[in-house]
């Protein structure tokens, strides 16, 4: 009995910490280290369920102040049981400023340089309306002065 | 043998669970009930204008105070502790509305203090938090054993901040999951405030330029602080910094805020792929304006720390 009750310990500890580095602070941590040399300011949770399998496409939407002459940047960690990658995308009202899947191509991150103080949009969402989870995380890359803005 | 495994691993799980469940009711309780400001101001009598959902979708939108901070140290200026909030006048704040303001307060302070390294003393900025945050049963997302000893390790001064500007943003999810939202707005009021406090001593010296664009830019900031502060106006606490806070926008009537179309860019850098925004906003304010702006903020911090 006592083995037994030894491996079921041992169960669900495992399923525990898989259930914590698919989608909880581990994966932040993940994300916390793939976020580089940029300071960092916030994290987003993103986790979509499909409620019955005639859902449309599932986003969730976050709202985020970015300041002039600031430089940021945002990057994603997967869930490891996450069958797409998640697809960030920036917006500002109607209009998409920013995307990780850009010309058919997907980013770990990207990058976007603020030149009006304003509320954005950040819509996170899974190719075919896939289940999944991730973290992403807002970082500052830079601060700039109004003479440095020359891209 | 597989069977009785089963049903071991069925009943830790349940246990575990239900551990998980419970320890969350118990705070629910304690929560509702202390805080004392809440009483009227989420009373079935004085409905709120604005969902709680509304109300915290409004609140992620104020800046966070590191970016303020950091914009401090780029201008040169040399770090000043007497321009923050007093540590020991965290004792003086005994009711759940001082508290929260002054946890904003201190989470400035703590983000100013972070972004300089100043370690020695920021031990005694991360107790203030630790004591405010308790008063107000929020202390359970601030593991401040760890704090302190990444403190006094300045190699750790990264992770530090990592993990204040985490708990912070869990304690602010968890207050919003909680329908605690008015305690929140409290914690962002304080932090922006003095965030500004802490710019408009150093333009005070410097005059500094970007620093002036950024207290200039924030005139948006305070309509959004008025909606969520005039939501639970029928409380005479609120009410009074709703009153203070109109002084403030007072002084930003003038302040001018134009916007031209550049071009927008697309650069792909070592892999990485960065947009140039096309909207490009420009401010325009006044000496005189500036100076207004100084005095009603540094008003309005004196009413929250004193």
């Amino acid at each position: 009995m006592k083995k037994i009750l030894a491996i079921a310990l041992l169960l669900v500890s495992v399923v525990y910490t898989t259930i914590d580095a698919q989608c909880g602070d581990d994966l932040l941590k993940k994300a916390l280290k793939e976020m580089g040399d940029s300071q960092y300011m916030k994290d987003f949770n993103v986790d979509l369920t499909n409620v019955s399998k005639d859902t449309k496409t599932g986003y969730i939407k976050f709202s985020v102040i970015l300041n002039s002459r600031t430089h940021y940047k945002f990057n994603t960690t997967d869930g490891l049981g996450n069958s797409e990658k998640v697809i960030m995308q920036l917006y500002d009202g109607d209009k998409m400023m920013a995307s990780n899947y850009d010309s058919g191509k997907m980013y770990q991150s990207f990058e976007f340089v603020c030149r009006k103080s304003k509320v954005y949009n950040l819509v996170f969402s899974y190719q075919g309306g896939a289940e999944g989870c991730s973290k992403a995380v807002m970082s500052m890359v830079k601060q700039y002065a109004e003479g440095e803005m020359n891209f | 043998m597989l069977r009785k495994l089963f049903n071991c691993t069925a009943i830790l799980s349940v246990i575990l669970l239900f551990s998980a469940c419970a320890g969350n009711s118990s705070k629910d309780k304690t929560d509702g009930s202390d805080f004392s400001l809440s009483d009227s101001a989420i009373n079935e009598n004085a409905p709120l204008q604005l969902s709680e959902d509304i109300i915290g979708e409004v609140i992620q939108n104020i800046s966070s105070p590191v970016e303020m901070a950091s914009l401090i140290k780029k201008s040169g200026v040399d770090f000043s502790q007497k321009i923050l909030n007093n540590p020991d006048k965290v004792g003086d704040y005994n009711t759940s509305f001082k508290r929260a303001l002054n946890l904003g307060v201190f989470s400035a302070d703590l983000g100013y203090i972070n972004t300089f390294d100043k370690s020695t003393i920021v031990v005694s900025y991360l107790l203030s938090v630790k004591e405010l945050a308790e008063g107000i049963k929020v202390g359970q997302f601030f593991d401040f054993a760890a704090l302190k000893r990444m403190a006094s390790n300045s190699s750790n001064l990264d992770s530090l901040m990592e993990v204040s500007v985490s708990s912070f943003n869990k304690m602010d999810a968890y207050l919003r999951s909680q329908n605690r939202s008015h305690v929140s707005t409290l914690i962002v009021t304080g932090a922006w405030v003095e965030g500004l406090y802490i710019a408009n001593s150093v333009i005070k010296e410097t005059r500094n330029p970007e620093l002036i664009n950024r207290i200039g830019e924030q005139k948006d900031i305070i309509d959004i602080l008025l909606i969520i502060l005039g939501n639970y106006s029928h409380d005479k606490n609120f009410a009074e910094m709703v009153t203070r806070m109109e002084q403030v926008k007072q002084a930003y009537a003038g302040v001018k805020i134009t916007t031209e179309f550049g071009e927008p860019k697309r650069i792909e850098r070592d892999g990485t792929l960065i947009i140039v925004q096309d909207e490009i906003s420009h401010v325009e304010i006044t000496p005189e304006q500036v100076d207004n702006i100084i005095a009603e903020i540094s008003s309005l911090r004196d009413f929250i720390v004193l």
